[in-house]
């Protein structure tokens, strides 16, 4: 199959996040980057299709400054044939600007089938992946668990809250993968010195003008001690009450 | 009760180490291979790779030649921890065409101040003349590493990060290449899903540059029977970082409280930013009480009113630690090259411990074994006969003549208390070592008896003092919980020796629960306390540990 | 263009309280511009008699869509309508839901009517022409204040940020007829699989019990395991301590280096909050600790604490929430 998987560089979630001097970005100073988490089970999900069907090609394709090469470089040493780097300034938030110009480069493609991370951990908005499929005329699955090729048809499990539903879609499709899937693979050392000699293309991104922009950001406030409601087995009526009536989680 | 470490210490396991296998078929041809990524190993694979360029460019024969540097960490720095005040003589040297504006460093040294402790009180003293560092730079060792890691990548040179050594490939007395540690293995040992087989290496010359306590340097001193005038004895640091309100203008060196007398060690506080600040406690681990905890002591410390005035307010931020090599002089094996090897930096010793550096003769050091190399090769001779020219230049250099300078004294202080062996340091200072003529024996940390000592408690507050668990999530550790141990634990341990143990792990790893010892392998941050005093060290899969940033 | 659309999400031929969200947000809305809230119900036939809980909640119009083909989530043809009616309606802004279903179907409307939207809301308000929302991201370690210029601006609302508020409307009922045939679509959901708590995922449960050391004995878990069946939306988490000693599966660790949750409701029984734990679980939205030491550091984030013996507590909290469940 021909399948591209597209992914995005992202800070280590570990990190303690400051806010940069313009409030509107997030101070990337000392952070370390890498391919967003659900995006590297994509991957991961590409190479076992392709390695079960035993043929076929696996092309990274990522939105941003240079340095997401490395994110590439990475996604090839995993085991991925070529990557197509869209070049832009930064990483915009609109989810549609970036699937419109993801569009323009998948449309060309011919691609069986194209797979997402269910979200980016930075930005979390969801939306990049069914937005594609929506201009691109494609049948989409979003946050599969599970997924199947056989016979140019998938089978995927998505989660829903307290279910779950099992679909069939026909190929070519657009699918977001979820977390647990398959855990990705670590770069063998072969694979490392194999990904420098693999096919980079770096192309201007297609980027229209943003229509939703971060106008600021900010840390959440830091959980300050809430209250103990008793001691023992008598504060439970009070707990549950609150927990009915002022936090209206039961 | 009295208890001597090492004989609850299992020897290092040679036949898992030093491998006569011959390498898999698939093995990756290198030229040379650096094993580990810090300060020794970037200068080596820096200067080899700007030789051969040279080289080359001039008409020379030599080709392509395939240079590798191993790291075990995840990324690039992060498994480097040091103060640290930086002699920026190795790094003038290895970029001549840089000015010291160019290099990673966080800002010169522009005051200074050492104090003498008491529990409540600091009390200035002039700074020793060894410990004067105008003219040297504070330095972040990990943003150095990452540093080094860019310029070697441009200059073509293969770094791979996550990749242990675990062994050397030998033939007869020659060192062929490296194995690297497998990934992916379950608890039990059996490869589990993720599991990533071991990748040999083959090299022509196999550089050892795993810092402090280097498991592979370590097992060849054995194999090929090398040894030095004394042992090398060590010491562990235990640093954080912390952002601030209140700026520091000077660095900082204090002696005294905590420590008790007879411990030798002192503290350091430098300023990396306006609001950011490292401190540290080092603690000698010839340290004569079980219960002598250097990350408590470091707790403790931060209490006095010096420090408080510019934490308080502060948080936090990172955490680590990290023995020092500080035999000296005496402590330099003899060689340390041989057929197809040879080893640099921590792992070799080079460490002045009078004027707490390290870091330029290690670079150095590394800068050294690539010109040795670089004529090896092309003479196509990478023997032992040929590769001796690196111990002949270390040996003629500054690294060995600072070293010797300074040769006793760390050891004077290794049986006597700092009010008595002060006052001697201060002679051999005057007389650059002469005094008090000859060598002062000294016997390895783990043979220094220790006396059971009953633990004071430490309760830590969350905001200024931390427990080791809640200080080794400052670390970035973030190790999977089902990897399969990497310490290699003697049998039947004493509950007072489990007891040495917890306290001397910085990471919390070792726990005495009752008379049991109860280890979490996870915690280990590979700071080789625990090679040093107790179970040995092994490396773990590749991105295991702490991921520091800005150590 | 003061009037504002809802999607109302239905599952099983019901409507989920997601959409009751939906409809309380759209009213809040369009009443500030004087509008009209409309809301889109599809589903097989007979979804038609819930528009009048649409009503309820402020819906002044409810469009009906019945088609056997919206048996399950058919979501090309959910989109589809919807499209349809935001376009032809030319409404100010449209809601969804950022609930499983509804993050998989704002994003094909939006990119359907050809505009950017603003995903997983927890807060907005109109802003002049614009729409000034936010989101939280990186883990919930940052919140996004983002502002929409695009019209009409499509919004999908984190559930539970807006609580349902009853605005008694009746609701004028319009039956439509979908887009195309919705049995034609090319992603058919073949079989839903309902889910027991037991098998729910931490990254996606609402209700999360976890155990830490406190419980001293793998056995005792069954108090956590018991307490998360009478929740019924709950699923079961552990510390570090408690997957390292064997009592749980790694799978099931919460903290640094196991998942990172963020429930509703987090309970925390018998932890006593090592950073390494709290890492993974403080962006939760509520946080019930049980705990012998009250001087435990997992008493400074929970919202509500309950200090003494856990095997006393909770036993007892679980009657009590299966008391709750029972009349709800």
């Amino acid at each position: 199959m021909k399948i591209a998987v597209c992914i995005k560089r992202v800070p280590d979630m570990e990190a303690r996040f400051k806010i940069g001097a313009d409030g509107a970005s997030v101070d990337e100073a000392g952070l370390k980057f890498d391919m967003s988490d659900f995006d590297g089970y994509a991957v991961e999900v590409a190479l076992q299709l392709n390695e079960k069907s035993g043929g076929g090609e696996t092309t990274v394709i990522s939105l941003g400054p240079d340095v997401v090469q490395e994110t590439l470089r990475k996604a090839m040493s995993m085991g991925a044939d070529r990557a197509v780097h869209l070049k832009a300034d930064k990483i915009p938030f609109d989810s549609f600007a970036i699937a419109r110009a993801l569009a323009a480069e998948l449309k060309v493609g011919a691609y069986d089938l194209i797979l997402f991370g269910r979200m980016a951990v930075d930005s979390a908005n969801q939306s990049t992946g069914p937005m594609v499929a929506e201009l691109l005329g494609l049948p989409v699955v979003t946050a599969a668990s599970k997924l199947d090729i056989a016979n140019g048809t998938g089978t995927a499990r998505r989660e829903l809250e307290g279910a779950a539903e099992i679909v069939t879609f026909p190929l070519p499709a657009v699918v977001t993968i979820d977390e647990g899937i398959a855990r990705p693979r670590l770069p063998s050392l072969k694979g490392i010195m194999g990904a420098k000699k693999k096919p980079l293309e770096s192309k201007p991104a297609q980027l229209g003008e943003p229509r939703i922009a971060v106008k600021s950001m900010e840390l959440p406030p830091e959980r300050t001690g809430g209250r103990i409601v008793g001691e023992g087995a008598a504060a439970v009526p009070e707990l549950v009450r609150l927990l009915q009536t002022e936090a209206k989680v039961l | 009760m009295s208890i001597l470490p090492s004989r609850h210490q299992l020897p290092l396991p040679l036949d898992r180490i030093i491998l006569r296998d011959a390498p898999d078929v698939e093995a990756v041809p290198m030229d040379v291979v650096f094993v580990g990524g810090g300060p020794a190993g970037f200068a080596g694979a820096i200067e080899l790779a700007r030789l051969v360029k040279r080289d080359n460019e001039a008409g020379g024969t030599l080709g392509d030649i395939q240079i590798a540097v191993l790291e075990k960490a995840e990324g690039l720095g992060e498994h480097n921890l040091s103060g640290a005040i930086v002699n920026p003589r190795a790094l003038r040297e290895l970029f001549p065409e840089l000015k010291d504006a160019d290099f990673p460093f966080r800002g010169p040294v522009t005051g200074e101040r050492v104090y003498f402790m008491t529990g409540g009180r600091a009390l200035r003293i002039p700074t020793p003349p060894t410990m004067k560092n105008h003219g040297y730079f504070i330095a972040s060792l990990c943003e150095m590493v990452r540093w080094l890691g860019v310029q070697a990548e441009s200059l073509g040179i293969n770094v791979f990060t996550g990749f242990p050594v675990d062994a050397l490939l030998v033939d007869g007395d020659r060192v062929a290449g490296v194995r690297t540690t497998p990934s992916g293995l379950s608890r039990d040992n059996t490869p589990g899903s993720s599991y990533a087989p071991p990748t040999d290496l083959t090299a022509r010359v196999t550089v050892l540059a795993e810092g402090t306590r280097g498991l592979l340097s370590q097992a060849y001193y054995e194999w090929q029977r090398i040894a030095s005038d004394n042992p090398q004895i060590y010491a562990l640091g235990v640093k954080e970082i912390w952002e601030t309100k209140k700026p520091l203008d000077a660095v900082i060196h204090t002696l005294g409280w905590p420590l008790p007398p007879d411990a030798f060690g002192g503290s350091f506080v430098y300023p990396l930013d306006t609001n950011l600040l490292a401190l540290g406690l080092v603690v000698g681990l010839d340290y004569q009480q079980t219960a002598l905890d250097v990350h408590v002591l470091l707790q403790r410390l931060k209490q006095h009113p010096l420090l408080r005035e510019y934490l308080d307010g502060g948080e936090m931020v990172e955490w680590g630690a990290k023995t020092i090599p500080e035999g000296g002089y005496y402590a330099i094996p003899k060689r340390r090259s041989g057929d197809g090897i040879i080893i640099v930096g921590d792992s070799a010793g080079y460490v002045e411990v009078a004027s707490l550096k390290g870091i330029h003769y290690a670079m150095q050091s590394g800068m050294f074994a690539a010109r040795a190399i670089f004529e090896a090769l092309k003479k196509n001779d990478t023997s032992a006969a040929s590769l001796t020219a690196y111990d002949r230049l270390v040996d003629e250099s500054y690294i060995v003549s600072d070293l010797r300078a300074r040769r006793n004294m760390r050891l004077v202080f290794q049986d006597k208390t700092i009010y008595t062996a002060g006052p001697q340091a201060a002679l051999m200072t005057l007389t650059n070592g002469a005094f008090p003529g000859g060598k002062i024996e000294s016997h390895a940390d783990a043979e220094v008896a220790r006396e059971e000592t009953a633990e004071e408690p430490f309760v830590p507050d969350g905001k200024l003092t931390f427990s080791k668990l809640d200080a080794n999530y400052k670390s970035g550790n973030a190790t999977r919980d089902d990897i399969p141990s990497h310490l290699i634990v003697g049998q039947d341990i004493p509950p007072a020796v489990a007891t040495l143990y917890q306290h001397m792990c910085p990471a919390g790893v070792y726990e005495r629960q009752g008379d049991r010892l109860v280890i979490s392998p996870a915690n280990c941050i590979d700071c080789k306390a625990t090679d040093v005093l107790g179970p040995r060290w092994t490396p773990r899969e590749g991105a295991a540990g702490p991921h520091y940033r800005r150590m | 263009m003061p009037n504002v659309f809802a999607f109302a999400e239905a599952r099983g031929g019901q409507l989920r309280k997601v959409a009751l969200e939906a409809v309380t947000a759209a009213r809040t809305l369009a009443d500030a511009a004087g509008g009209e809230v409309h809301a889109l119900l599809v589903g097989a036939p007979g979804i038609g008699e819930k528009a009048e809980q649409l009503g309820a909640y402020g819906a002044d119009v409810v469009i009906v869509i019945e088609h056997a083909g919206f048996g399950n989530y058919n979501a090309e043809a959910a989109a589809a309508a919807a499209a349809e009616r935001i376009k032809s309606g030319g409404y100010r802004a449209a809601l969804f839901s950022a609930s499983a279903q509804g993050r998989d179907l704002a994003p094909r409307v939006a990119a359907k009517l050809g505009v950017p939207m603003a995903a997983d809301v927890t807060s907005f308000e109109p802003s002049g022409d614009l729409i000034v929302a936010r989101h939280p991201g990186y883990t919930g370690k940052v919140i996004f204040t983002v502002t929409l210029a695009a019209s009409p601006a499509v919004i999908s609302l984190r559930p539970g940020a807006v609580a349902a508020a009853e605005h008694r409307k009746a609701a004028r009922v319009e039956t439509a007829q979908p887009v195309g045939d919705p049995s034609a679509a090319r992603v058919i959901v073949t079989e839903m699989v309902q889910g027991s708590s037991a098998k729910l995922d931490l990254g996606e449960a609402p209700v999360i019990v976890a155990g830490g050391r406190g419980l001293r004995a793998a056995e005792n878990f069954k108090l956590v395991e018991d307490l998360a069946s009478a929740f019924g939306n709950a699923a079961v988490g552990a510390t570090r301590a408690v997957t390292d000693d064997g009592w749980r599966p790694h799978s099931d660790q919460i903290g640094q280096t196991g998942r990172l949750v963020s429930p509703d409701l987090y309970v925390a029984v018998g932890i006593s909050g090592a950073i390494q734990h709290l890492a993974g679980m403080r962006t939760s939205k509520t946080i019930v600790a049980i705990n012998k030491d009250k001087e435990a550091p997992i008493f400074k984030i929970a919202d509500y604490g309950i200090v003494g013996d856990v095997f006393e507590i909770v036993p007892a909290l679980t009657e009590a929430v299966r008391e709750a469940k029972k009349h709800h």
